[in-house]
């Protein structure tokens, strides 16, 4: 009996500090980057520059839907990144979050368009039916569903650890 | 006693106008049920705390949310699928009932089950 | 070197003891002085010093200068290993150096010191310099960390936590001897209840700091540092009780030496998930996995030699007594287990997301939900049992006749006041009807024991009624609390009034104030009440120089039953101001409950070591 309850006592013990050796250890990756696939929630929101109204049939094929905002300064930084994907022909729609149109407009105008098109999602409807928090935020869609979430800024070094292996895995974009 | 007429009479005859609640309900009810369930989910933008503590923007986004399912009539449970299907189901701080969290439920009640039988039935050398 | 001797040495020469004893008070005394060269570094802003330069500033009072010594992980650290070598110091002081396990308890104390400042010295040094060229001015500290409360708070949590190494150590050096006739459980009491005092204090100023600070009434929140301060607590709270029950008699000795080894494991566990970088928290320390790893090693190293070490010789300890049905100790034990359930739960909640999320690569919350539905029966359950022990005598069955007069006045009692609650409060819950009921029949119980001890001069030990009397309050403060507290979002622009439960709410004022390293917003309100009286709230937004971090300060007023509590948010496009009123009931009756236990807990230990000498 005493040999029982000691084994259960070392062995509990052993498995607790094990358990948190394996977890420090573990290669944490990127907590910003959510694989889990969802459908593209429904919408209807206008265009930035112009009276259309889009919707999720406008949709089509593989792309990138990129929150952001011109009250958000990492977009900035995220924005050369972007014009580098646009020079790659892979299409990019963005998602202007929580803004004042004049200045959505006057910060495309300054930084340049690396969009498709841009949704104009004032009141942050869309967004939260994709699960924003904030911005920046990537999205990587396919056939309707999204397979990739990405909360933060993207840079050559998520693109690659992140989106590409997605990308090569579903052989989408052509290109890369 | 002055002050009190004071006012009274500063409250009646000056342009004081009431103010709105930021947040409308229709009954009592809707606004106990907003306050409880904001304190059972979690904030997804802070690194801890349920949206009753936060004053993120997105916080106030998924609040001001909350009180339209709760004008349209939705459930507690219905709202709590709502967003957890947005933003996953770590945004509620009820794990639910579901078969991955039957252990976190049950173990506490077989933890006490075991020791009260080891306490009672233990043999004594 | 005390390790070294007081293990493998023969510990019971006296020789070797004074040897050990004064190898100690050497090896603390410089040690000591290295901690107050510390402060003297960060009083005469020496910025060469990392740590000092990232968390002081010139500007800083010098009440702030020291305690910004233990806001991060590696002050904080050197402050805890301070404090683990301070109780060993005090002990080697106050224990006679014929004591049999001195040397070993001294022994242990020295080598887990050694294992911590190898820890701080190795991965977390507090001397690191910044040289050829120290910066002119330190960062500014967190301004929410300018607190005179958040200073008080980690010394006094420390102080408890580490004040069990010494019942730790004791347990350990009495496994080591194995010599069943060292009562070594009376001995530690007045240590234990004193490190019990100070972690339940420490607590207890988090709580209340938390409340007031942060912005949204709510006092305790199951965040999983907090819960890892809780499990030591509840280990403490059982060893305590175990403990007057050993001390008395050979019963339940294999529980207390158990329980002792639980209690400081838990308060280094608590340690290591802070410090490790493994949760993310408000309250934790910067994640660095090579710390993780290093403290995970030592403490799994001591927590598994020492739980070795009991599955080896616990056999010692068994007794023939049987524990007799309806004595105290039953009781005691009953309790024992329902904490230990709780302590079993706590850490399941704070380790299910990390295992879920270790093994499905998915995120998973467990917060208040889960706690609160475990909690709130099991310590209900427990305050019956406790109900059921105040007549309880040692080692006897007691006479449930004698039961039946005082219960009957208790319950009448609480049932009336129950019922009014029920009829003129509407509260309906029935978790909070039962709370009500059984912590009122636990005080009124114990008011009859306090009557009988003054008018008959029937024995009872007064403090532990009194720390007991502070439980049953908690219980009713915290129930009504979460019941009949209240709060709305108020939209209002100034000039105009709210009514908000039959008070009016005014917002009167507007003014922009510059302070030493902020500017604020302060928002006047006027509050007049159903009876007219009239109060001033003022909650500011403030906005930080240094790091342009913008905080909110409420605005309390405190009454007996409630606190009006307030605090302003955006302001809106059209001018008006988001402004959060809530109404607190019985929230300072939580406080006082606390300080309550607290001063009982010290009075005790007081009298304990007293009646020792």
């Amino acid at each position: 009996m005493t040999i029982f309850i000691r084994f259960i006592i070392v062995s509990i013990a052993l498995m607790f500090f094990g358990f948190f050796y394996f977890y420090i250890n573990e290669d944490k990756y990127y907590p910003g980057a959510d694989f889990t696939t969802s459908d593209m929630p429904n919408f209807e929101i206008k265009d930035l520059y112009s009276e259309r109204i889009f919707n999720v049939k406008d949709l089509e094929g593989s792309y990138l839907i990129n929150v952001w905002a011109s009250w958000c300064i990492t977009c900035r930084i995220e924005h050369s990144f972007l014009s580098k994907l646009e020079s790659k022909n892979i299409p990019i729609i963005g998602l202007n979050y929580k803004d004042e149109e004049e200045d959505a407009i006057s910060w495309i105008t300054r930084f340049g368009d690396p969009y498709k098109y841009i949704i104009h999602d004032y009141k942050g409807n869309l967004a939260l039916d994709l699960g924003v928090t904030g911005a920046p935020e990537t999205f990587l869609l396919n056939d309707g569903k999204i397979i990739v979430h990405y909360r933060g800024e993207v840079n050559d070094m998520i693109w690659n650890d992140v989106f590409k292996p997605i990308i090569k895995r579903e052989n989408l974009f052509n290109v890369n | 006693m002055l002050i009190k007429v004071f006012l009274f009479f500063s409250i009646i005859f000056s342009s004081f106008t009431l103010g709105k609640s930021l947040y409308d309900f229709e009954s009592v009810e809707d606004e106990k049920r907003f306050y409880s369930l904001i304190k059972e989910i979690r904030c997804p933008k802070c690194t801890s705390g349920s949206l009753a503590s936060s004053n993120a923007p997105v916080s106030e986004d998924i609040k001001l949310k909350i009180i339209d399912l709760i004008k349209e009539g939705k459930s507690d449970q219905e709202i709590k699928e709502f967003l957890s299907d947005r933003f996953g189901n770590q945004i509620l701080y009820n794990p639910g009932l579901s078969k991955d969290t039957y252990l976190l439920w049950l173990a506490p009640g077989f933890f006490l089950m075991i020791i009260l039988l080891i306490f009672f039935f233990r043999k004594r050398t | 070197m005390c390790f070294i001797f007081s293990f493998f040495l023969n510990s019971k020469d006296i020789f070797i003891i004074n040897l050990v004893s004064r190898i100690y008070t050497h090896s603390f005394f410089i040690f000591l002085s290295s901690f107050f060269i510390y402060i003297w570094l960060a009083i005469s802003d020496n910025f060469s010093v990392l740590y000092i330069a990232q968390h002081s500033n010139i500007n800083l009072p010098v009440f702030y200068k020291i305690s910004s010594i233990w806001s991060a992980h590696e002050g904080s650290m050197f402050l805890w290993i301070i404090f683990l070598t301070s109780w060993g110091a005090v002990y080697n002081l106050l224990t006679s150096n014929d004591q049999p396990l001195k040397a070993k308890t001294l022994g242990v104390i020295s080598i887990t010191s050694v294992g911590f400042l190898l820890f701080l010295l190795l991965t977390s040094n507090p001397f690191e310099t910044i040289l050829p060229v120290p910066p002119e001015n330190g960062a500014d500290i967190n301004p929410v960390l300018q607190d005179p409360l958040l200073a008080i708070h980690p010394p006094m949590l420390y102080m408890g936590y580490v004040g069990f190494v010494i019942a730790f150590g004791q347990a350990i050096a009495f496994l080591f001897e194995g010599n069943t006739n060292i009562r070594w459980e009376k001995q530690v009491r007045s240590w234990s209840v004193v490190s019990w005092s100070f972690l339940t204090l420490g607590i207890a100023l988090g709580s209340w700091w938390a409340y007031y600070e942060l912005g949204w009434g709510g006092y305790w929140f199951w965040d999983p540092v907090e819960n890892v301060a809780l499990m030591p607590w509840l280990a403490a709270t059982a060893f305590i009780h175990s403990l007057s029950a050993s001390s008395k008699s050979s019963i339940l000795r294999i529980w207390t030496l158990l329980l002792s080894i639980l209690v400081f494991s838990l308060s280094l566990f608590g340690a290591f998930i802070v410090r490790s970088g493994i949760i993310d928290s408000v309250h934790s320390f910067a994640n660095d996995p090579e710390r993780g790893l290093y403290l995970l090693a030592f403490i799994g190293l001591l927590v598994m030699i020492s739980l070795l070490l009991f599955s080896f010789r616990f056999n010692l300890l068994l007794s023939n007594k049987k524990i007799i049905s309806l004595s105290k100790e039953s009781f005691i034990s009953i309790n024992n287990i329902l904490f230990g359930t709780l302590i079993f739960s706590t850490m399941l909640g704070v380790m299910y997301p990390l295992i879920y999320e270790f093994l499905y690569d998915q995120k998973i919350s467990v917060g208040a939900p889960f706690y609160n539905a475990i909690f709130v029966p099991i310590t209900l359950l427990a305050c019956i049992f406790l109900y059921f022990s105040i007549d309880t005598k040692w080692q006897q069955s007691f006479n449930l006749k004698s039961l039946y007069r005082p219960s009957f006045l208790s319950i009448t009692v609480s049932g009336i006041i129950v019922f009014l609650a029920f009829y003129k409060l509407s509260i309906t819950n029935f978790w909070t009807l039962s709370s009500l009921l059984i912590g009122l029949i636990i005080i009124i119980r114990y008011l009859i024991v306090i009557y009988f001890y003054f008018a008959h001069k029937k024995f009872a030990n007064l403090y532990s009624v009194i720390a007991h009397c502070g439980l049953g309050l908690l219980i009713i403060s915290i129930a009504l609390n979460n019941n009949l507290s209240s709060e709305r979002a108020l939209n209002i622009k100034i000039n105009e009034t709210e009514i908000y439960k039959d008070h009016q709410v005014s917002f009167t004022n507007l003014k922009m104030v510059p302070g030493p390293n902020f500017d604020s917003v302060q928002a006047e309100f006027l509050i007049v009440n159903p009876n007219g009286k009239t109060y001033t709230l003022t909650p500011e937004k403030r906005k930080y120089f240094a790091r342009g971090q913008v905080t909110t300060e409420t605005a309390i007023r405190a009454f007996f039953l409630k606190d009006i509590y307030m605090t302003i948010g955006d302001q809106l496009d059209d001018g008006s101001w988001i402004v959060n009123i809530q109404f607190n009931m019985f929230i300072r009756w939580i406080w006082f409950s606390a300080i309550i236990m607290v001063a009982a807990g010290f009075l005790l230990a007081h009298s304990l070591s007293r009646s020792r000498s």
